[in-house]
Protein backbone atom coordinates (compact mmCIF):
# COMPACT_ATOMS: atom_id res chain seq x y z
CA UNK A 1 0.00 0.00 0.00
CA UNK A 2 2.68 2.54 0.99
CA UNK A 3 4.53 1.67 -2.20
CA UNK A 4 1.18 2.29 -4.39
CA UNK A 5 1.13 5.84 -2.45
CA UNK A 6 4.93 6.68 -3.40
CA UNK A 7 4.17 5.41 -7.07
CA UNK A 8 1.02 7.49 -7.20
CA UNK A 9 3.15 10.81 -5.39
CA UNK A 10 5.85 10.42 -8.25
CA UNK A 11 2.97 10.18 -11.03
CA UNK A 12 1.40 13.34 -9.48
CA UNK A 13 4.70 14.88 -9.80
CA UNK A 14 5.46 14.15 -13.18
CA UNK A 15 2.27 15.09 -14.46
CA UNK A 16 2.39 18.69 -12.39
CA UNK A 17 6.50 19.13 -13.94
CA UNK A 18 5.38 18.04 -17.36
CA UNK A 19 2.17 20.78 -16.97
CA UNK A 20 5.01 23.47 -15.93
CA UNK A 21 7.39 22.76 -18.52
CA UNK A 22 4.22 22.52 -21.00
CA UNK A 23 3.12 26.11 -20.25
CA UNK A 24 6.58 27.46 -20.33
CA UNK A 25 7.01 26.10 -23.78
CA UNK A 26 4.14 26.98 -24.95
CA UNK A 27 4.38 30.82 -24.12
CA UNK A 28 8.10 30.64 -25.47
CA UNK A 29 7.14 29.16 -28.74
CA UNK A 30 3.98 31.11 -29.88
CA UNK A 31 5.92 34.29 -28.97
CA UNK A 32 6.94 35.67 -32.38
CA UNK A 33 5.08 33.18 -34.61
CA UNK A 34 2.02 33.33 -37.10
CA UNK A 35 -1.30 34.20 -35.24
CA UNK A 36 -3.19 31.78 -37.54
CA UNK A 37 -1.45 28.69 -37.06
CA UNK A 38 1.83 29.32 -35.13
CA UNK A 39 4.25 29.09 -38.16
CA UNK A 40 7.38 30.55 -37.95
CA UNK A 41 7.29 34.31 -39.45
CA UNK A 42 9.48 34.96 -42.90
CA UNK A 43 9.68 38.75 -42.62
CA UNK A 44 9.72 39.43 -46.09
CA UNK A 45 5.61 37.99 -46.84
CA UNK A 46 4.12 39.10 -43.24
CA UNK A 47 1.09 40.85 -42.67
CA UNK A 48 0.19 42.85 -39.59
CA UNK A 49 -3.42 43.55 -38.76
CA UNK A 50 -3.72 46.61 -36.06
CA UNK A 51 -6.69 45.78 -33.91
CA UNK A 52 -8.92 49.14 -32.44
CA UNK A 53 -7.36 48.49 -29.36
CA UNK A 54 -4.14 49.22 -30.06
CA UNK A 55 -2.83 45.02 -29.88
CA UNK A 56 -1.38 43.63 -33.38
CA UNK A 57 -1.72 40.20 -35.05
CA UNK A 58 0.90 38.87 -37.01
CA UNK A 59 0.71 36.43 -39.59
CA UNK A 60 3.05 34.23 -41.70
CA UNK A 61 1.35 35.10 -45.09
CA UNK A 62 -1.74 36.77 -46.88
CA UNK A 63 -2.79 33.03 -47.16
CA UNK A 64 -2.93 33.12 -43.07
CA UNK A 65 -3.60 36.36 -42.74
CA UNK A 66 -7.06 36.53 -45.01
CA UNK A 67 -7.95 33.34 -43.68
CA UNK A 68 -8.54 35.20 -40.16
CA UNK A 69 -9.61 38.76 -41.95
CA UNK A 70 -13.42 37.46 -41.75
CA UNK A 71 -13.08 36.32 -38.11
CA UNK A 72 -11.30 39.67 -37.15
CA UNK A 73 -12.89 42.25 -39.98
CA UNK A 74 -14.62 44.44 -36.94
CA UNK A 75 -12.05 44.47 -34.74
CA UNK A 76 -9.35 45.56 -37.64
CA UNK A 77 -8.27 49.34 -37.56
CA UNK A 78 -5.23 49.18 -40.25
CA UNK A 79 -3.82 46.17 -42.34
CA UNK A 80 0.06 46.02 -43.35
CA UNK A 81 1.96 44.36 -45.62
CA UNK A 82 5.53 43.83 -46.79
CA UNK A 83 6.80 44.91 -50.16
CA UNK A 84 8.71 41.62 -51.46
CA UNK A 85 11.05 43.65 -53.18
CA UNK A 86 12.18 46.64 -50.85
CA UNK A 87 11.06 44.72 -47.22
CA UNK A 88 9.50 47.67 -46.25
CA UNK A 89 5.94 47.67 -44.31
CA UNK A 90 3.28 49.91 -46.30
CA UNK A 91 -0.31 49.90 -45.75
CA UNK A 92 -2.17 47.23 -47.51
CA UNK A 93 -4.90 49.31 -49.68
CA UNK A 94 -1.50 51.06 -51.01
CA UNK A 95 -0.28 48.02 -51.72
CA UNK A 96 -0.52 45.85 -55.22
CA UNK A 97 -1.11 42.14 -55.05
CA UNK A 98 0.02 39.51 -57.31
CA UNK A 99 -0.53 36.06 -57.89
CA UNK A 100 2.11 33.75 -59.71
CA UNK A 101 3.69 30.44 -60.10
CA UNK A 102 6.41 31.13 -57.48
CA UNK A 103 5.77 29.77 -54.05
CA UNK A 104 6.54 32.11 -50.67
CA UNK A 105 5.22 30.24 -47.65
CA UNK A 106 5.33 26.73 -48.62
CA UNK A 107 3.53 25.42 -45.66
CA UNK A 108 0.67 26.82 -47.10
CA UNK A 109 1.33 27.15 -50.74
CA UNK A 110 0.85 31.27 -50.52
CA UNK A 111 1.55 32.55 -54.35
CA UNK A 112 0.43 35.98 -53.80
CA UNK A 113 2.83 38.48 -53.49
CA UNK A 114 3.47 42.34 -52.50
CA UNK A 115 4.70 45.58 -54.25
CA UNK A 116 4.85 49.11 -53.26
CA UNK A 117 5.18 50.05 -57.22
CA UNK A 118 3.21 48.90 -59.87
CA UNK A 119 6.44 48.71 -62.18
CA UNK A 120 8.07 46.26 -59.72
CA UNK A 121 4.32 44.38 -59.83
CA UNK A 122 4.26 44.27 -63.65
CA UNK A 123 7.96 43.02 -63.84
CA UNK A 124 6.92 39.71 -61.89
CA UNK A 125 3.60 39.02 -63.38
CA UNK A 126 5.80 39.35 -66.40
CA UNK A 127 8.54 37.35 -65.39
CA UNK A 128 6.67 34.66 -63.60
CA UNK A 129 3.27 34.19 -65.31
CA UNK A 130 1.35 36.20 -62.43
CA UNK A 131 -2.12 37.98 -62.79
CA UNK A 132 -3.18 41.07 -60.52
CA UNK A 133 -5.05 39.50 -57.34
CA UNK A 134 -7.85 42.30 -55.62
CA UNK A 135 -6.75 43.32 -52.14
CA UNK A 136 -8.19 40.36 -50.27
CA UNK A 137 -8.40 43.00 -46.91
CA UNK A 138 -10.85 45.51 -47.76
CA UNK A 139 -12.01 47.04 -44.68
CA UNK B 1 15.05 8.32 -47.01
CA UNK B 2 15.93 10.86 -44.65
CA UNK B 3 19.10 9.42 -42.24
CA UNK B 4 19.32 9.80 -39.15
CA UNK B 5 19.45 8.20 -35.71
CA UNK B 6 16.25 8.26 -35.60
CA UNK B 7 15.09 6.96 -38.91
CA UNK B 8 17.69 4.02 -38.82
CA UNK B 9 16.09 2.87 -35.34
CA UNK B 10 12.90 2.59 -36.98
CA UNK B 11 13.90 0.73 -39.73
CA UNK B 12 16.20 -1.40 -37.49
CA UNK B 13 13.62 -2.03 -35.23
CA UNK B 14 11.09 -2.83 -37.61
CA UNK B 15 13.44 -5.79 -39.69
CA UNK B 16 13.85 -7.29 -36.28
CA UNK B 17 10.50 -7.16 -35.41
CA UNK B 18 9.29 -8.63 -39.20
CA UNK B 19 11.28 -11.57 -38.81
CA UNK B 20 10.97 -12.49 -35.38
CA UNK B 21 7.05 -11.64 -35.45
CA UNK B 22 7.26 -14.12 -38.51
CA UNK B 23 9.14 -16.66 -36.65
CA UNK B 24 7.35 -16.20 -33.61
CA UNK B 25 3.65 -16.24 -35.30
CA UNK B 26 4.34 -19.47 -37.45
CA UNK B 27 5.83 -21.30 -34.18
CA UNK B 28 3.03 -20.18 -32.10
CA UNK B 29 0.90 -21.53 -34.32
CA UNK B 30 1.80 -24.96 -34.63
CA UNK B 31 2.16 -24.64 -30.78
CA UNK B 32 -1.22 -24.35 -30.76
CA UNK B 33 -2.15 -26.87 -33.04
CA UNK B 34 -0.09 -29.77 -30.83
CA UNK B 35 -1.11 -28.48 -27.31
CA UNK B 36 -4.39 -29.65 -26.73
CA UNK B 37 -3.54 -33.43 -28.92
CA UNK B 38 -2.55 -36.24 -26.22
CA UNK B 39 1.51 -36.54 -26.16
CA UNK B 40 4.09 -38.44 -24.46
CA UNK B 41 5.69 -37.08 -21.64
CA UNK B 42 9.01 -36.11 -23.01
CA UNK B 43 7.25 -34.46 -26.00
CA UNK B 44 4.55 -32.31 -23.63
CA UNK B 45 8.01 -31.16 -21.68
CA UNK B 46 9.54 -30.30 -25.26
CA UNK B 47 6.32 -28.74 -26.02
CA UNK B 48 6.41 -26.50 -22.90
CA UNK B 49 10.35 -25.76 -23.51
CA UNK B 50 9.61 -24.49 -26.94
CA UNK B 51 6.72 -22.22 -25.68
CA UNK B 52 8.83 -20.55 -22.87
CA UNK B 53 11.41 -19.83 -25.36
CA UNK B 54 9.03 -18.45 -28.26
CA UNK B 55 7.22 -16.49 -25.28
CA UNK B 56 9.99 -15.09 -23.89
CA UNK B 57 11.44 -13.60 -27.12
CA UNK B 58 7.96 -12.27 -28.19
CA UNK B 59 7.67 -10.79 -24.95
CA UNK B 60 10.42 -8.65 -26.03
CA UNK B 61 9.37 -8.17 -29.20
CA UNK B 62 5.90 -7.00 -28.20
CA UNK B 63 6.95 -4.25 -25.58
CA UNK B 64 9.48 -2.74 -28.03
CA UNK B 65 6.74 -2.63 -30.47
CA UNK B 66 4.58 -1.34 -27.74
CA UNK B 67 7.43 1.29 -27.76
CA UNK B 68 7.27 1.64 -31.39
CA UNK B 69 4.21 3.74 -31.34
CA UNK B 70 5.46 7.05 -29.62
CA UNK B 71 8.65 6.65 -31.42
CA UNK B 72 7.05 6.67 -34.57
CA UNK B 73 6.07 10.34 -34.63
CA UNK B 74 9.36 10.97 -32.86
CA UNK B 75 11.02 9.83 -36.00
CA UNK B 76 8.13 11.93 -38.21
CA UNK B 77 8.79 15.14 -35.90
CA UNK B 78 12.47 14.64 -36.50
CA UNK B 79 11.59 14.72 -40.42
CA UNK B 80 10.21 18.10 -40.33
CA UNK B 81 13.34 20.06 -41.27
CA UNK B 82 14.29 18.44 -44.04
CA UNK B 83 10.23 18.66 -46.07
CA UNK B 84 9.75 21.83 -47.49
CA UNK B 85 6.34 22.99 -46.57
CA UNK B 86 5.85 20.83 -43.37
CA UNK B 87 6.07 23.10 -40.06
CA UNK B 88 4.95 19.93 -37.98
CA UNK B 89 3.91 16.01 -38.44
CA UNK B 90 1.03 16.73 -40.53
CA UNK B 91 3.57 18.11 -43.26
CA UNK B 92 5.49 14.80 -43.15
CA UNK B 93 2.93 12.72 -43.36
CA UNK B 94 1.34 14.50 -46.78
CA UNK B 95 4.74 12.84 -48.78
CA UNK B 96 3.18 9.45 -48.51
CA UNK B 97 -0.26 10.18 -47.26
CA UNK B 98 -1.78 6.68 -47.61
CA UNK B 99 1.20 4.60 -46.44
CA UNK B 100 1.39 6.60 -42.86
CA UNK B 101 -2.87 6.88 -42.67
CA UNK B 102 -2.09 3.07 -43.14
CA UNK B 103 0.02 3.24 -40.37
CA UNK B 104 -1.57 5.57 -38.02
CA UNK B 105 -4.91 3.52 -37.90
CA UNK B 106 -2.86 0.01 -37.46
CA UNK B 107 -0.58 1.38 -34.23
CA UNK B 108 -3.43 1.55 -32.13
CA UNK B 109 -4.99 -1.47 -33.02
CA UNK B 110 -1.57 -3.06 -32.47
CA UNK B 111 -0.99 -1.50 -29.10
CA UNK B 112 -4.27 -2.33 -28.31
CA UNK B 113 -3.84 -5.92 -29.15
CA UNK B 114 -0.30 -6.46 -27.69
CA UNK B 115 -1.34 -4.54 -24.46
CA UNK B 116 -4.21 -7.30 -23.72
CA UNK B 117 -2.13 -10.02 -24.81
CA UNK B 118 0.43 -9.09 -22.17
CA UNK B 119 -2.03 -8.85 -19.44
CA UNK B 120 -3.19 -12.24 -20.00
CA UNK B 121 -0.20 -13.50 -20.23
CA UNK B 122 0.88 -11.79 -16.61
CA UNK B 123 -2.19 -13.54 -15.49
CA UNK B 124 -1.36 -16.88 -17.09
CA UNK B 125 1.99 -16.71 -15.38
CA UNK B 126 0.67 -16.41 -11.99
CA UNK B 127 -1.18 -19.71 -12.06
CA UNK B 128 0.69 -22.64 -11.53
CA UNK B 129 -0.96 -24.85 -14.70
CA UNK B 130 -1.17 -22.25 -17.60
CA UNK B 131 -4.55 -22.44 -18.08
CA UNK B 132 -4.58 -19.89 -20.87
CA UNK B 133 -1.35 -21.10 -23.08
CA UNK B 134 -3.25 -22.16 -25.82
CA UNK B 135 -5.26 -19.48 -26.24
CA UNK B 136 -2.57 -17.05 -25.90
CA UNK B 137 -0.59 -18.95 -28.27
CA UNK B 138 -3.41 -18.25 -31.08
CA UNK B 139 -3.24 -15.16 -30.22
CA UNK B 140 0.06 -14.70 -30.26
CA UNK B 141 0.01 -15.83 -33.81
CA UNK B 142 -2.66 -13.29 -35.03
CA UNK B 143 -0.56 -10.39 -32.91
CA UNK B 144 2.13 -12.01 -34.75
CA UNK B 145 0.87 -11.07 -38.21
CA UNK B 146 -0.16 -7.52 -37.17
CA UNK B 147 3.07 -7.05 -35.78
CA UNK B 148 4.76 -8.03 -39.45
CA UNK B 149 2.14 -5.98 -40.98
CA UNK B 150 3.36 -2.93 -39.04
CA UNK B 151 6.69 -3.28 -38.76
CA UNK B 152 7.04 -4.04 -42.83
CA UNK B 153 4.65 -0.43 -43.11
CA UNK B 154 6.98 1.36 -41.00
CA UNK B 155 10.49 0.16 -43.13
CA UNK B 156 8.30 0.63 -46.57
CA UNK B 157 7.46 4.41 -45.24
CA UNK B 158 11.04 5.76 -43.66
CA UNK B 159 12.55 4.46 -46.74
CA UNK B 160 10.01 6.14 -48.96
CA UNK B 161 9.88 9.34 -47.27
CA UNK B 162 12.63 11.47 -49.64
CA UNK B 163 14.12 14.75 -48.02
CA UNK B 164 13.28 17.63 -50.30
CA UNK B 165 9.94 17.15 -51.04
CA UNK B 166 7.45 19.67 -51.20
CA UNK B 167 4.21 19.45 -49.04
CA UNK B 168 1.23 21.95 -47.69
CA UNK B 169 0.99 21.70 -44.32
CA UNK B 170 -1.82 21.66 -41.62
CA UNK B 171 -3.41 24.84 -42.66
CA UNK B 172 -4.10 24.29 -45.61
CA UNK B 173 -6.56 21.00 -44.89
CA UNK B 174 -7.60 21.06 -41.41
CA UNK B 175 -8.79 24.90 -40.66
CA UNK B 176 -10.77 24.93 -44.39
CA UNK B 177 -14.65 25.20 -43.43
CA UNK B 178 -15.82 22.45 -45.30
CA UNK B 179 -13.68 19.72 -42.84
CA UNK B 180 -15.59 17.06 -41.75
CA UNK B 181 -14.58 17.80 -37.79
CA UNK B 182 -16.54 20.73 -38.29
CA UNK B 183 -19.67 19.84 -40.79
CA UNK B 184 -20.43 16.64 -38.73
CA UNK B 185 -20.89 18.32 -35.13
CA UNK B 186 -22.57 21.30 -36.67
CA UNK B 187 -25.20 19.16 -38.51
CA UNK B 188 -26.02 18.06 -35.19
CA UNK B 189 -26.04 20.74 -33.34
CA UNK B 190 -25.93 23.78 -35.46
CA UNK B 191 -23.67 26.80 -35.84
CA UNK B 192 -22.70 26.68 -31.89
CA UNK B 193 -21.37 23.61 -32.09
CA UNK B 194 -18.34 24.12 -30.46
CA UNK B 195 -19.70 24.73 -27.12
CA UNK B 196 -22.16 21.91 -27.29
CA UNK B 197 -19.21 19.77 -28.14
CA UNK B 198 -17.32 20.81 -25.12
CA UNK B 199 -20.52 19.88 -22.58
CA UNK B 200 -20.87 16.79 -24.27
CA UNK B 201 -17.30 15.80 -24.20
CA UNK B 202 -17.02 16.93 -20.28
CA UNK B 203 -20.64 14.58 -19.64
CA UNK B 204 -18.95 11.58 -21.67
CA UNK B 205 -15.58 11.41 -20.04
CA UNK B 206 -17.41 12.22 -16.35
CA UNK B 207 -19.88 9.20 -16.82
CA UNK B 208 -17.52 6.94 -18.03
CA UNK B 209 -15.17 7.90 -15.38
CA UNK B 210 -17.93 7.27 -13.31
CA UNK B 211 -19.56 3.61 -14.94
CA UNK B 212 -15.52 2.58 -13.60
CA UNK B 213 -15.70 4.05 -10.35
CA UNK B 214 -19.09 1.91 -9.41
CA UNK B 215 -17.77 -1.23 -11.24
CA UNK B 216 -14.84 -0.67 -8.80
CA UNK B 217 -17.14 -0.01 -5.55
CA UNK B 218 -19.28 -2.84 -6.19
CA UNK B 219 -17.05 -5.05 -8.10
CA UNK B 220 -19.57 -6.09 -11.14
CA UNK B 221 -17.44 -7.65 -13.18
CA UNK B 222 -19.69 -9.21 -15.61
CA UNK B 223 -18.62 -9.69 -19.46
CA UNK B 224 -21.98 -7.93 -20.79
CA UNK B 225 -21.35 -4.75 -18.40
CA UNK B 226 -17.71 -4.75 -19.37
CA UNK B 227 -18.52 -4.75 -23.07
CA UNK B 228 -20.43 -2.08 -22.66
CA UNK B 229 -17.91 0.10 -20.91
CA UNK B 230 -15.63 -0.77 -23.62
CA UNK B 231 -18.51 0.32 -26.75
CA UNK B 232 -18.71 3.53 -24.23
CA UNK B 233 -15.02 4.36 -24.04
CA UNK B 234 -15.10 3.85 -27.74
CA UNK B 235 -17.59 6.73 -27.74
CA UNK B 236 -16.12 9.01 -25.38
CA UNK B 237 -12.22 8.77 -27.50
CA UNK B 238 -14.78 9.69 -30.63
CA UNK B 239 -16.21 12.81 -28.64
CA UNK B 240 -12.87 13.27 -27.11
CA UNK B 241 -10.73 13.32 -30.34
CA UNK B 242 -13.60 15.59 -32.00
CA UNK B 243 -13.48 17.96 -29.14
CA UNK B 244 -9.98 17.94 -28.73
CA UNK B 245 -9.56 19.10 -32.85
CA UNK B 246 -12.74 21.73 -32.76
CA UNK B 247 -12.32 23.50 -29.21
CA UNK B 248 -9.61 22.36 -27.29
CA UNK B 249 -6.37 22.33 -29.17
CA UNK B 250 -7.06 25.72 -30.90
CA UNK B 251 -7.39 26.85 -27.22
CA UNK B 252 -4.67 25.05 -25.63
CA UNK B 253 -2.26 26.69 -28.63
CA UNK B 254 -3.87 30.54 -28.02
CA UNK B 255 -4.77 29.96 -32.10
CA UNK B 256 -8.10 30.16 -31.72
CA UNK B 257 -8.53 28.89 -36.13
CA UNK B 258 -6.44 26.83 -35.95
CA UNK B 259 -7.05 23.04 -35.59
CA UNK B 260 -4.54 20.77 -36.01
CA UNK B 261 -3.09 18.02 -33.36
CA UNK B 262 0.31 17.44 -34.10
CA UNK B 263 0.92 21.30 -33.97
CA UNK B 264 -0.58 20.80 -31.11
CA UNK B 265 1.98 18.69 -29.63
CA UNK B 266 4.45 20.74 -30.73
CA UNK B 267 3.60 23.60 -28.94
CA UNK B 268 2.23 22.95 -26.09
CA UNK B 269 4.08 19.62 -25.14
CA UNK B 270 3.02 18.46 -22.05
CA UNK B 271 -0.28 17.52 -24.02
CA UNK B 272 1.80 14.89 -24.89
CA UNK B 273 1.29 13.23 -21.91
CA UNK B 274 -2.17 14.21 -21.70
CA UNK B 275 -2.98 12.30 -24.65
CA UNK B 276 -1.36 9.19 -23.60
CA UNK B 277 -3.09 9.21 -19.78
CA UNK B 278 -6.36 9.45 -22.07
CA UNK B 279 -4.87 6.49 -24.31
CA UNK B 280 -3.79 4.52 -21.85
CA UNK B 281 -7.01 4.96 -19.57
CA UNK B 282 -9.22 4.29 -22.54
CA UNK B 283 -7.23 1.24 -23.50
CA UNK B 284 -7.70 0.12 -19.97
CA UNK B 285 -11.21 -0.20 -20.47
CA UNK B 286 -11.04 -2.20 -23.26
CA UNK B 287 -7.85 -4.45 -22.15
CA UNK B 288 -10.42 -5.33 -18.69
CA UNK B 289 -12.83 -6.46 -21.39
CA UNK B 290 -10.62 -8.92 -22.90
CA UNK B 291 -8.80 -9.96 -19.89
CA UNK B 292 -12.51 -11.19 -18.48
CA UNK B 293 -12.81 -12.44 -22.39
CA UNK B 294 -10.18 -14.62 -22.67
CA UNK B 295 -8.96 -15.24 -19.14
CA UNK B 296 -12.01 -17.03 -17.71
CA UNK B 297 -10.69 -20.44 -17.65
CA UNK B 298 -9.46 -22.80 -15.20
CA UNK B 299 -7.32 -21.33 -12.29
CA UNK B 300 -6.89 -18.06 -14.31
CA UNK B 301 -10.61 -17.49 -13.44
CA UNK B 302 -10.25 -17.29 -9.40
CA UNK B 303 -7.70 -14.76 -9.92
CA UNK B 304 -9.29 -12.61 -12.39
CA UNK B 305 -11.58 -10.35 -10.34
CA UNK B 306 -8.29 -9.44 -8.37
CA UNK B 307 -6.47 -8.73 -12.11
CA UNK B 308 -9.99 -6.85 -12.91
CA UNK B 309 -9.77 -4.60 -10.22
CA UNK B 310 -6.65 -3.35 -10.92
CA UNK B 311 -6.83 -3.08 -14.79
CA UNK B 312 -9.43 -0.91 -13.95
CA UNK B 313 -7.99 1.45 -11.23
CA UNK B 314 -5.76 2.28 -13.98
CA UNK B 315 -8.25 3.33 -16.38
CA UNK B 316 -9.70 5.17 -13.62
CA UNK B 317 -6.62 6.87 -12.52
CA UNK B 318 -5.39 7.66 -16.17
CA UNK B 319 -8.83 9.12 -17.29
CA UNK B 320 -9.04 10.82 -14.33
CA UNK B 321 -5.38 12.33 -14.38
CA UNK B 322 -5.88 13.29 -18.23
CA UNK B 323 -9.51 14.96 -17.98
CA UNK B 324 -6.94 17.03 -14.73
CA UNK B 325 -4.65 18.08 -17.11
CA UNK B 326 -7.08 19.14 -19.76
CA UNK B 327 -8.54 21.40 -17.01
CA UNK B 328 -5.88 22.66 -15.27
CA UNK B 329 -4.53 23.60 -18.99
CA UNK B 330 -8.55 25.67 -19.62
CA UNK B 331 -7.84 27.23 -16.60
CA UNK B 332 -4.60 28.44 -16.73
CA UNK B 333 -5.33 30.07 -20.72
Amino acid sequence: MASNKRWIALFVIFVIISLGSGCQGERKSIEGRCDYDGAKIEPLYAVYFTLQDGTEKKFCSIACASMSFSALKKQIKEVRVVDEPSGNKINASDAFFVESEIVTVPHVKNRIHVFAKKEEALKHIQKFKGNWVEIPFLL
Amino acid sequence: MILNALSITMIFIGALSALLAIWGGISSLILYRKWERPTAPEEKTSLEDRSYLILLIMVIVLVVRLINWPLFYVTLQSFISDIEGAMCIFGVTQVKPSLTRFSEILKPITFFFIGGWLILHVLDRATKTSPLMRRKLFLLSIIGLLVLIDSMGDIFLVIGIAPESLVSCCTTVTDISSRPTRTAPESIFGPEYAQSLQILFFITHLTLIGFIGVNLKFKIFRRLILGLLSLFAILNAFVFLLSQIEVFAPRMMHLPFHHCLYCLWQYVPDSIVMYLLFILGTFSVGWGFTTELFGRQGEAADLLPGYLRKIYWFAFFFLSASLMMLLIHLLID
